[in-house]
């Protein structure tokens, strides 16, 4: 039997191609939008799982150090070392900073660690790990700057001695690593004008020996949750598991912002069925005499079926692959990281094709009433 | 041997009901024989596209009776349960305007009713080819409608109506669209096959000129059919 989809698209071919592509575009952008919730959800774990901590000690009553503030004095890490199963303790402070790279400013998550201790909560790329905590800075490519290169910030000049690649915060902003102790300065030291007058009111000079959270390592012995409940019993802090401090990023930090992705991809699935419907259907109507023609020398409605469905589907699948196209092609021009999933693309395809088969009905249903008497003139 | 192809007794189509109701056939009887060319006159409204719409079991009747090829399709209700099919293996059509599938080429168009009715390809190809030759279109298996002339696209739709080896043709004013001379020759040639083949043809035709190549003529108006006499 001659397939009459086929011969139809062939006959007006770029008219179809042009048309899937249209609705490829549409497709391609609901898979940018959970590729986008999928970055999210990466970014908010890269900083976590580069630090590798078994346990998070943070201030009490609260979800520190990402989802809230959090601040600790830095002397605590001495009792929490004498901890049964505490094989390490890493204080860490992070803060927002805005730095300049020429004349563009680039807004970075800075990550304070102890240089000298011989802890890496970075993966380089390139360069070095802090050797000397001398003004010496660790910063992401994403950031635009090079090795060697000097950054100014706050009252000291840095210079870039390693690269990291792809290393950025749960808002996205590329990280920068630097000495503990230089961290607190920036963040926690006032200017002198500021002590001046805490001094006047009868103020103490702020410590900077203060810290956002202290990384735990464990004894491979050690049961996290027993240790968590020791610290918490008797430091009267706040202490999270690596799972738990997981589930605060991915449900505290980034829960709103996906479901708002997660509404303007079922927008954008809607307006796809809608316009992938109205496009079958326009089809349909461009074909109405062939149609009544077909019917009217015989053709079973199974013959008139099944080329709508199947121009319907193929429409789907091209616009899928078009769709995919334009993803995979646009998705590194974005700022912000876009993870483009096999599966879930082949969940969309599962979609597109039931949509397809959907939209085809009304497309299906207009043809089964064209009157075959409308072939005839008179 | 003629035997009756289409026996038309009493039937009668009614649009719409009550007082707005138009009657649009008006039970009509006659009989119509194998190899007979037969043209259906009438002006314009006069009911001649709902009787051949009824012939092909496309329309409904409102009552009556009517037999094709010997089988009672009609008796006040369908007695078939799917008219396509019986459309299809019997009946061809060639309309005013050539109405062939633009997407498909000359050979798709002929081969298309017959590989609906299971016939093998081949089969439905090599008879596409023989009358394509016969009709004079034989070098234009490859072309698309567009691609040919007027009277090429019209010997193609005769070739499409005779693929399925039908006993009935019904054709909608086949001539309208050409000029006089291809007009006269598409007429003698639809007469040419009626003969040869054996094949009843009702031809609803204005053009008083084709009249002496009908075997007989069915007069249709205000909705009544009646035969007219041949000088």
């Amino acid at each position: 039997m001659i397939n009459l989809a086929q011969r139809d698209i062939a006959h007006s071919l770029g008219k179809f191609v042009t048309t899937a592509l249209g609705v490829g575009m549409l497709i391609g952008v609901v898979l940018i939008m959970i590729g986008v919730y999928r970055g999210m959800a990466h970014d908010a774990l890269i900083v976590p799982n580069d630090l590798g901590a078994e346990l998070w000690v943070v201030q009490k009553d609260t979800l520190g150090p990402f989802a809230e503030t959090s601040r600790l004095h830095e002397d605590l890490k001495y009792s929490l070392k004498g901890f049964r199963g505490v094989k390490a303790v890493y204080p860490i402070t992070f803060q927002s900073l805005q730095l300049f790279c020429g004349e563009k400013p680039v807004r970075v998550f800075a990550l304070g660690y102890e240089a000298l201790s011989g802890y890496k909560p970075f993966k380089l790329m390139e360069g070095r790990a802090i050797q000397i905590p001398q003004k010496e800075m660790i910063v992401d490519s994403k950031t635009g700057f090079k090795l060697g290169e000097a950054i100014s910030l706050g009252r000291e000049t840095y210079t870039v001695v390693g690269l990291t690649h792809k290393a950025v915060s749960s808002g996205g902003d590329p990280m920068v690593y630097i000495d503990l102790a230089e961290a607190q300065e920036l963040q926690f030291l006032f200017s002198n004008e500021q002590i001046r007058n805490d001094r006047i009111r009868g103020g103490n000079t702020p410590s900077t020996s203060t810290v956002n959270t202290f990384v735990l390592m464990l004894n491979d012995d050690a049961e996290p949750l027993s240790v968590a409940h020791e610290i918490e019993k008797w430091k009267h802090q706040q202490v999270y598991t690596a799972q738990e401090q997981e589930v605060i990023l991915t449900k505290n930090l980034i829960e709103r912002s996906a479901k708002q992705i997660g509404m303007f991809t079922v927008i954008l699935l809607i307006v796809s069925s809608v316009i992938i419907s109205l496009i079958i259907y326009t089809m349909t109507i461009g074909k109405m005499k062939e149609i009544a023609i077909l019917k009217l020398i015989g053709a079973p409605n199974s013959v008139i079926t099944k080329m709508i469905a199947q121009q319907s589907l193929l429409l789907g699948i091209l616009a899928f692959i078009g769709g995919n196209l334009f993803a995979h092609a646009s998705a590194d021009l974005f700022p912000k990281t876009i993870i483009l999933v096999p599966t879930d693309a082949l969940k969309l395809l599962g979609v597109v094709i039931i949509v397809s088969m959907l939209a085809s009905l009304s497309g299906i249903r207009t043809a089964l009433r064209i009157d075959p008497a409308s072939a005839i003139g008179g | 041997m003629k035997h009756s192809v289409i026996a038309v007794e009493n039937i009668s189509k009614t649009y719409g009901s009550g007082e707005s109701a138009v009657v649009a056939i008006k039970e009509a009887t006659f009989e119509i024989f194998s190899g007979e060319t037969v043209a259906l006159l009438g002006p314009s409204g006069s009911g001649k596209t709902t009787l051949i719409t009824m012939i092909g079991c496309i329309t409904e009747p409102s009552g009556g009776k009517l037999r094709l090829n010997g089988s009672l399709v009609y008796d006040y209700k369908w007695c078939i349960s799917d008219t396509r099919k019986l459309r299809r293996e019997n009946i061809g059509f060639i309309f005013q305007s050539h109405n062939l599938i633009p997407f498909l080429n000359v050979q798709e168009n002929v081969t298309l009713v017959p590989l609906m009715n299971n016939v093998s390809t081949k089969e439905a190809n090599t008879r596409a080819k023989e009358l394509l030759e016969y009709l004079g279109v034989g070098d234009k298996l490859d072309k698309i409608p567009a691609q040919l002339s007027g009277g090429q696209s019209q010997r193609v739709a005769i070739a499409r109506s005779l693929a399925n080896n039908p006993k009935i043709i019904l054709a909608d004013e086949p001539t309208a669209a050409l000029d006089s001379e291809r007009a006269l020759s598409v007429m003698q040639l639809l007469r040419k096959l009626a003969h040869e083949q054996e094949v009843a043809i009702i031809i609803v035709t204005h053009d008083e000129r084709m009249l002496p190549l009908f075997d007989r003529i069915l007069r249709v108006e205000d909705g009544y059919v009646r035969e007219e006499d041949r000088l």
